[in-house]
């Protein structure tokens, strides 16, 4: 999967795990700040989205201070989305942790 | 006259320090701590394993209580109960005594297991028929049955507050002269739904918690129960009870802010200890002790601090501030009532308890900490804070308990208006005008159709799940139609019979499906019980008292009384209140299987088809009415409840000669026909609401609303709602203001 596509399901997945009804996935921009500013997310949202990243990609979002710069926007999750598969082997990656 | 100074004169606690009063005060003293390893249940996959799980969940010396069916919850409500009558040598035969319960979880313990497999096998009809100890009212009931005869009972939940509002509405009570002693108090089981959710939330510490610490990680759950025995000062005499504290003063409000995360600067919280002092008749310099929330997550405890520096001022650099929940763990409901019980012995015993765990000081929590174990301290009165999710904050203050003190006369009862009433079926949403017309038959659909989104801010609404955009389009409507100028800080309570069964059946199948890893976080606050009023509360910005209660077939009914007792207190000038019922397979299913398996001797008309169903009915004290210019439909000239044993509820609640009617929640059975053929009503027309208004636990408020409805456009000038339930009844009289 290219950075491209992940940028394309992670918009699709934020619209429909944060019930951002009416929002078309494709308007949001790939540099812009998902939270306060931008998209207005919150805590919670951050919460919800690592789960589902999680359960979509097979990628564990690091908790705390960490998870801050990988949150910025939709650009940052997909590299770090994309760097934590290709570290994982993409087969790997396909399956989601079980824990 | 009475004096209304109210007293505790008995407490019962079950903690994961001990499953009794002294044993618990002792080991609180001495800085233990209750917190272990979870082993009720498979904990694999959470960062935070430990909690403070009650090691001896038994019943003893009471052979006439059959406690297979109950829940850890009924038990522990039971056990706590118990220990505070027993200190109070409190008889219910002798005196009124009234019951209030706060909970959240209920039974959701031992229906774990079930609700998953009804989530993939939804005919598993054994499931079906054994989740008896799910609704909140089985603990209420189970230690009614033990305990009683109680006269009033109440069971409600504002989740973590849960328990220090049960007594706050005692005291309403007290205050009100509607009983001569309350039984009131919390209690919460632990469970794998609410440890997978705070841990999804990332609201849990892995380790022992440390409140108020600088590397503070989160809090540990716990569970138990705290019940105390509160009476008015002319009771105590005549009893001669030992009076314990005097429970001077409490308040509660909304923050309206967010359904999990505190609003930071703690602005509803300062004004929440503000209005308890003012209750109390008491300044900061008052206060010695304050037995804060003090839950140990990263958020709460700035929060909390900053509300005690903004609402004690300078007085907070002397007042010893601590967190028992360190020790036996965040007791949900509970724990509201397991503090206010802790309070109580404080002033009593002339002691402090200490925040365990606590080695460096956050300095974003500047308070006088009582680090390591209790201490001997002079407590005059001691302030204790809950707050719970949704922004739902309470706190109550303690007093040294002094029979002499000048006596507080009960105080006149506020009269109360109906302003507005609203009503959402499947036949569409009905403003005060035409509420009326669900009166009478009606075919009935099974889901609500409106189209909610159209209604609500679809931005703004996006974190309400469907009870909450029910609740939240209702509330508005019924808020519109009241009309004039509305006053800021309304209140809002809002009934539910069984809770999110469905959601929580799913939340729990794909737990155990996927792991505790992948368990929402977003979508666990909504199965938490107060969630819909919640929501309501932030989505419509407002801040006053918000409470959810349920109470079986008349939930309805619940929350319109408890909105009404609210506004007579002087609690709230506006409350909104009423039931919000959304579909429930499982609820259901197991109507439909419980009447198939009942014996043919006890079988009568097959239960009518539930359907989705909503109303609500705008109170108002009065006055406040008058004044803000609101077109009042009807007063509300009588309010009752009462419990199994009254003989004659309606004895003295008598018609005018007025056109009057009977309206009834639902068509009149054999018990409703005896009871108001024996009643003054005998020979006023009755008139149903279950054909249009379809069938659910909502219906007294939509029957409330009818009535209303119907005296609005002068087709009656006085109306009785009577609604009844296994073991329980509500009655509400209203009558045309012309």
């Amino acid at each position: 999967m290219s950075v491209s596509e992940i940028s394309r399901e992670l918009k699709e997945l934020i619209v429909r795990e944060l019930k951002l009804e009416g929002k078309d996935p494709t308007t949001i921009e790939d540099e812009a700040p998902l939270f306060g500013e931008g998209l207005g997310l919150d805590s919670l949202d951050a919460l919800q989205l690592a789960m589902s990243i999680e359960e979509h990609f097979g990628v564990r979002i690091p908790e705390g201070d960490e998870a801050r710069p990988i949150f910025r926007s939709v650009a940052s999750l997909a590299a770090y989305v994309d760097s934590s598969r290709a570290a994982l082997g993409a087969e790997d990656a396909r399956t989601p942790a079980r824990s | 006259m009475l004096n209304a100074r109210l007293y505790v004169t008995g407490v019962g606690l079950v903690t994961a320090l001990a499953p009794t009063r002294e044993a618990s005060w002792e080991a609180l003293l001495r800085g233990e701590r209750g917190i272990r390893e979870i082993d009720l249940f498979d904990t694999t996959g959470l960062r935070g394993r430990l909690g403070g799980q009650v090691l001896d969940v038994t019943i003893r010396d009471a052979p006439h209580v059959a406690t297979g069916a109950w829940s850890r919850s009924s038990m522990m409500a039971f056990l706590a109960a118990r220990e505070a009558m027993e200190q109070a040598k409190l008889d219910p035969d002798k005196v009124r005594v009234g019951l209030v319960v706060g909970g959240t979880t209920g039974g959701m313990y031992e229906n774990e297991g079930r609700l998953a497999e009804l989530h993939s096998n939804p005919r598993n009809e054994d499931a079906l028929i054994e989740l008896l100890s799910h609704p909140l009212t089985a603990a209420t009931d189970c230690v009614s049955y033990a305990l009683g005869p109680f006269v009033r009972t109440r069971t409600l939940s504002t989740a973590c507050s849960s328990g220090a509002n049960a007594l706050m509405v005692a005291a309403g009570w007290l205050r009100a002269g509607l009983v001569d002693a309350v039984v009131a108090g919390g209690s919460d089981g632990l469970c794998r739904l609410t440890l997978a959710g705070f841990n999804a939330l990332s609201a849990i510490d892995p380790d022992p918690c440390r409140p108020f610490d600088k590397s503070r990680r989160g809090l540990n759950l716990g569970e138990g129960a705290g019940f105390v025995v509160l009476e008015r000062a002319t009771e105590v005499r005549t009893r001669k009870a030992t009076p314990i504290a005097e429970l001077a003063g409490w308040a509660l409000g909304s923050e309206a802010h967010h359904i999990t995360n505190p609003e930071p600067t703690g602005a509803t919280p300062a004004r929440v200890i503000q209005a308890a002092l003012e209750r109390a008749k008491l300044e900061p310099a008052d206060i010695d002790y304050v037995n804060a929330h003090g839950t140990g997550t990263p958020l709460n405890d700035p929060m909390e601090s900053a509300a005690l520096v903004r609402a004690l001022g300078k007085e907070i650099s002397r007042i010893p501030v601590s967190s028992s929940k360190a020790q036996i763990g965040h007791a949900l409901a509970a724990s509201g009532a397991i503090e206010a019980g802790v309070c109580a012995l404080v002033v009593q015993r002339q002691k402090i308890v200490p925040t365990v765990g606590l080695v460096d000081p956050d300095p974003a929590c500047p308070l006088v900490h009582v680090p390591g174990e209790g201490r001997a301290h002079r407590v005059r009165a001691a302030l204790t804070n809950s707050f719970g999710f949704g922004g739902m904050d309470s706190s109550l203050v303690f007093k040294e308990a002094n029979l002499d003190d000048p006596p507080i006369f009960a105080e006149e009862r506020r009269r109360v208006v109906v302003t507005a009433a609203v009503a959402l079926t499947p036949a569409g949403l009905r403003s005060t005008r035409d509420v009326g017309e669900l009166l009478g038959e009606g075919p009935v659909a099974h889901d609500i159709t409106l189209d909610l989104g159209a209604h609500l801010d679809t931005a703004r609404a996006r974190r309400l799940d469907r009870p909450a955009r029910i609740g939240a389009v209702v509330v508005q409507r019924a808020l519109q139609d009241a009309g004039g100028k509305i006053v800021p800080r309304m209140g809002t309570v809002l009934s539910s019979a069984y809770g999110a069964l469905d959601a929580s059946a799913a939340y729990l199948h794909r737990l155990i499906e996927k792991g505790a890893r992948l368990a929402s976080p977003a979508e666990f606050p909504n199965l938490v019980p107060s969630s819909p009023v919640g929501h309501v509360t932030i989505y419509l910005g407002l801040g006053g008292p918000a409470l959810a209660t349920a109470d079986l077939e008349t939930s309805g009914e619940s929350a319109c009384t408890q909105a009404i007792e609210l506004i007579q207190s002087g609690e709230a000038d506006i409350i909104v209140g009423g039931g919000v019922e959304e579909a429930s397979a499982i609820v259901e299913r197991r109507q439909a299987t419980m009447y198939r398996r009942a014996p043919e001797d006890q079988k009568g008309d097959p239960p009518r088809p539930r359907a989705e169903g909503a109303g609500v009915v705008v109170f108002e004290a009065e006055k406040v009415a008058r004044e803000r210019g609101a077109n009042v439909l009807a007063e509300v000239t009588a309010c009752l409840a009462w419990r199994d044993g009254e003989t004659a509820p309606l004895a003295d609640v008598h018609p005018s000669d007025l056109p009057s009617c009977v309206v009834m929640p639902r068509a009149q059975d054999e018990e409703l026909t005896r009871l108001l053929d024996a009643s003054p009503w005998r020979d006023v027309p009755r008139v149903a609401c279950d054909g249009a208004g379809g069938e659910h636990e909502a219906l007294g408020a939509i029957a409330i609303g009818a009535a209303t409805s119907e005296i609005a456009r002068g087709r009656v000038k006085e109306a009785l709602v009577v609604g009844l339930a296994k073991g329980r009844g509500y009655a509400l009289r209203l009558a045309s203001r012309c």
